[in-house]
C-alpha cells in the first residue's frame, strides 16, 4: 500500500492560538482512517487545512503530500481543482453544509460542472444517478426539492453525493453522523463502508466517537490538544493502548461494567492551546508524568504499525 | 390559549397583511400606468369656470385653482411619483448591492476601499444631500430620481454588506467551496442570494419613503417642474387654498398615504416571510 496522503510536521496557528502541533501522519489508499480526539482538539482544523479551506487568519506549517504532490505548495486555483474533484469533504451537520436557497440536485450537478465539462443536462442526469446511488428513494423528484424538504438523513445523502459526483480519491468526512440519531448513523457509516469497497475511495474520518471509529475505520489515530499522541490499527487502539489519555478515552466510554455508578473521567482539563504546556500538552492531567515530559516526545513504535508519542511508554518499553 | 397558537394566529394576519398589501399595490401600479386612459380629462387644461370647483358627477375630486380637474392631475401626478420612486430604488439596489456584496465578500482593504466612501454619504443629512445635488444639476424629476438613488445607495449597500458577513461564514458556503466551486462562484451563486431578503425588505419600506421624498422635493420647487403633475406640486398649490377648496390637497394627499401603507404592509409581510422568527425586528 502507498501512501495517498502524507502529513509532515503540520502546524496550525491561529493568531496566538497553536490550533494544530507538528503532526505528522500517512494514510495509505482504500482504507478508512479515524481521527479522534474530543472537542478542539483539531481534528476539523485539520481536515480544513487537508482541504485548503482555512481562514485567512490561520497560518498553516509543514508539508501535505496528496498523490506524491505537496498541496501547500500548489496556488488557489490548483488547489480549488483538487477539492470536490480529487478529494471532497463530508461535514458534520448536512443542513447547514446544503445551501437552503438551492435545489439539492442543484448542488450535486454543480459539484461536477465545477470540474468537468459536461452540459447542463448531462451533470443533471449524472446528481440524479449519483442521488440514487446514495439511496435517495424516487430522486429524479427528489432533484428540485430544497434541503428543508428533506430528512436529516436524506440531507446527508445528498451531501455524500456531493462529495462522490467526481469519484475522488480522498473523502474526508468532518463526524458525519453527529448530528444524526443512532438508526440513522448507522445506515450513513454502512453507505460510507459500502462506498468505500465499490469505488475504493480512501476515507479519513472524523469522530468523537469510539464506536463509530471501532465499527468503521481501519487504523485510528488519536489527538490531544492539537498534538497527535498514538496511531495504532483500530483493534490495537481498543486493545491495547499505549498513551495515557487514549486509556483515559476508552475508561470513559459508558460500558455495562459501570452499571449505574458515574463514569470515569479524565481529571483537569484541555490546556489553553494560547499557552499549552511546553512539552506533552496532556501531561497536566496525566497520571504517569514524569520530567521527561517538558519536552515534546516523538512518536516510536513498539509493535508494527503502532506508534506513540509518549515519555512514559518508551521509558516502560526499554526497562 | 397556547402560545404557539398566538404564535399562529399572528403569522396569519401578517400574511394577510402583506397580502392587502400587494393588492393595493397592484391596483396603484394599474392606475398609474393606465392614467391616460382612467383620466376624465386632460390634467393640464384650464378651465376658468371652474376655479376651486367642488366635486361634482364629472369631476369626482373636483377642481382646483386654475380650474384643472383634480382626479386626472392626481392620476397622471401618480406616475410621475411612483415612477420616480420605483426608479430611484432601483438604481439604488443596481449599485448598492453589487457593492455590498463586494465589499462584504471580500473585507479588508476591498471592504475599505468601497465602503469609506458610502459612509461619507451616509454622514451627509438626507434631504441636504438631495438639496445640494439639485443646486448642482438643477431641479426636475430626473434629478429627483438621482438624488434619492443616492440617498438610499449607502443604506442599501450596508444592509447588503452586513447579511453578506452573516452569509459568507455559513457552513453551506464553505461546503460549496469544498465542492470546488471558485470564490467568485460562491459569491454569485451561494452568498448572493442568501443575503438578498434584508435587501428586499428594505427596498420595499424606501420605495415608500421615496413617494414622500420626491413629494417633499417637488413641493419645495425643486422635483418635478410645472407644467408636469406631481403630487408634491399639487400639495403645494392646493395648500394656498386650503381653506376653500380641500379636496385640492386631500386627494393627492390619500394618493401618497395609500401608497406609503401599501410599501409598508409588503415590507412587513417579506420581513415575515424572509425572517419568520423575527430576529432583526
Amino acid at each position: 500500500m502507498s501512501a495517498l496522503l502524507a502529513l509532515q510536521d503540520v502546524s496550525v496557528d491561529y493568531g496566538p492560538v497553536s490550533a494544530v502541533r507538528d503532526v505528522s501522519l500517512e494514510v495509505s489508499e482504500g482504507e478508512i482512517f479515524g481521527l479522534v480526539g474530543e472537542s478542539g482538539c483539531g481534528k476539523t482544523t485539520l481536515a480544513l487545512a487537508v482541504m485548503g479551506l482555512l481562514p485567512r487568519s490561520a497560518q498553516v506549517q509543514g508539508r501535505i503530500d496528496f498523490q506524491g504532490e505537496d498541496v501547500l505548495a500548489l496556488p488557489e486555483a490548483a488547489r480549488r481543482r483538487l477539492r470536490g474533484d480529487r478529494i471532497s469533504m463530508v461535514f458534520q451537520d448536512p443542513e447547514a453544509a446544503l445551501d437552503p436557497a438551492f435545489a439539492v440536485g442543484e448542488q450535486v450537478a454543480e459539484t461536477i460542472r465545477a470540474h468537468r465539462p459536461v452540459s447542463g443536462r448531462e451533470a443533471r442526469r449524472r446528481a440524479t444517478q449519483l442521488l440514487t446511488e446514495v439511496g435517495i428513494p424516487a430522486a429524479e423528484r427528489r432533484y428540485g426539492d430544497p434541503p428543508h424538504r428533506l430528512s436529516g438523513g436524506m440531507q446527508q445523502r445528498v451531501v455524500i453525493a456531493t462529495a462522490l459526483a467526481n469519484e475522488p480519491a480522498l473523502l474526508v468526512a468532518d463526524e458525519p453522523t453527529t448530528a444524526l440519531d443512532v438508526t440513522i448513523q448507522a445506515q450513513i457509516l454502512a453507505l460510507i463502508r459500502d462506498l468505500r469497497d465499490r469505488h475504493r475511495t480512501t476515507v479519513i474520518l472524523i469522530a468523537h466517537d469510539l464506536g463509530v471509529v471501532a465499527q468503521l475505520c481501519d487504523r485510528a489515530g488519536v489527538l490531544y490538544a492539537g498534538q497527535l499522541v498514538e496511531v495504532a490499527p483500530v483493534e490495537r487502539i481498543f486493545d491495547a493502548p499505549e498513551h495515557p489519555y487514549t486509556k483515559a478515552l476508552l475508561a470513559a466510554l459508558p460500558t455495562r461494567a459501570h452499571g449505574r455508578g458515574s463514569l470515569p473521567v479524565a481529571g483537569g482539563r484541555v490546556p489553553d492551546l494560547a499557552d499549552p504546556p511546553p512539552g506533552c500538552r496532556f501531561a497536566p492531567r496525566c497520571p504517569v508524568r514524569m520530567d521527561a515530559c517538558e519536552r515534546v516526545p516523538a512518536l516510536t513504535s513498539r509493535e508494527a504499525g503502532h506508534v506513540t508519542a509518549c515519555w512514559h511508554v518508551e521509558a516502560e518499553a526499554a526497562a | 390559549m397556547s402560545a404557539v397558537a398566538v404564535v399562529l394566529r399572528t403569522r396569519r394576519r401578517l400574511r394577510g397583511r402583506a397580502a392587502v398589501g400587494a393588492a393595493i399595490l397592484v391596483v396603484l401600479v394599474l392606475v398609474a400606468l393606465l392614467a391616460p386612459v382612467l383620466a376624465p380629462h386632460d390634467p393640464n387644461a384650464i378651465d376658468p369656470s371652474r376655479v376651486l370647483a367642488g366635486p361634482d358627477a364629472s369631476h369626482p375630486f373636483g377642481s382646483d385653482a386654475l380650474g384643472r380637474d383634480v382626479l386626472s392631475r392626481v392620476l397622471f401626478a401618480y406616475r410621475v411619483s411612483l415612477g420616480v420612486a420605483v426608479g430611484s430604488v432601483l438604481v439604488a439596489m443596481a449599485v448598492g448591492i453589487p457593492l455590498g456584496l463586494l465589499a462584504g465578500y471580500h473585507g479588508g482593504w476591498v471592504d475599505s476601499l468601497l465602503m469609506r466612501p458610502v459612509d461619507l454619504l451616509l454622514a451627509l443629512p438626507a434631504l441636504l444631500l438631495a438639496l445640494s445635488l439639485i443646486a448642482i444639476i438643477g431641479p426636475g424629476s430626473g434629478v429627483a430620481l438621482f438624488a434619492i438613488a443616492v440617498i438610499y445607495l449607502p443604506i442599501l449597500a450596508r444592509v447588503v454588506r452586513g447579511s453578506v458577513l452573516g452569509v459568507k461564514g455559513e457552513a453551506y458556503v464553505i461546503g460549496a467551496r469544498a465542492r470546488g466551486v471558485s470564490r467568485t462562484g460562491c459569491m454569485l451563486r451561494h452568498v448572493l442570494p442568501n443575503s438578498l431578503g434584508p435587501a428586499v425588505v428594505q427596498a420595499s419600506v424606501l420605495m415608500g419613503f421615496a413617494i414622500q421624498i420626491e413629494a417633499a422635493l417637488s413641493f419645495l420647487g425643486l422635483g418635478a417642474q410645472p407644467p408636469t403633475p406631481s403630487l408634491g406640486l399639487m400639495l403645494a398649490d392646493g395648500y394656498q387654498v386650503l381653506q376653500q377648496a380641500p379636496w385640492a390637497d386631500i386627494y393627492p394627499g390619500l394618493a401618497i398615504a395609500i401608497t406609503v401603507l401599501a410599501f409598508t404592509l409588503i415590507g412587513d409581510g417579506l420581513r415575515d416571510h424572509f425572517d419568520p422568527r423575527g430576529v432583526s425586528r
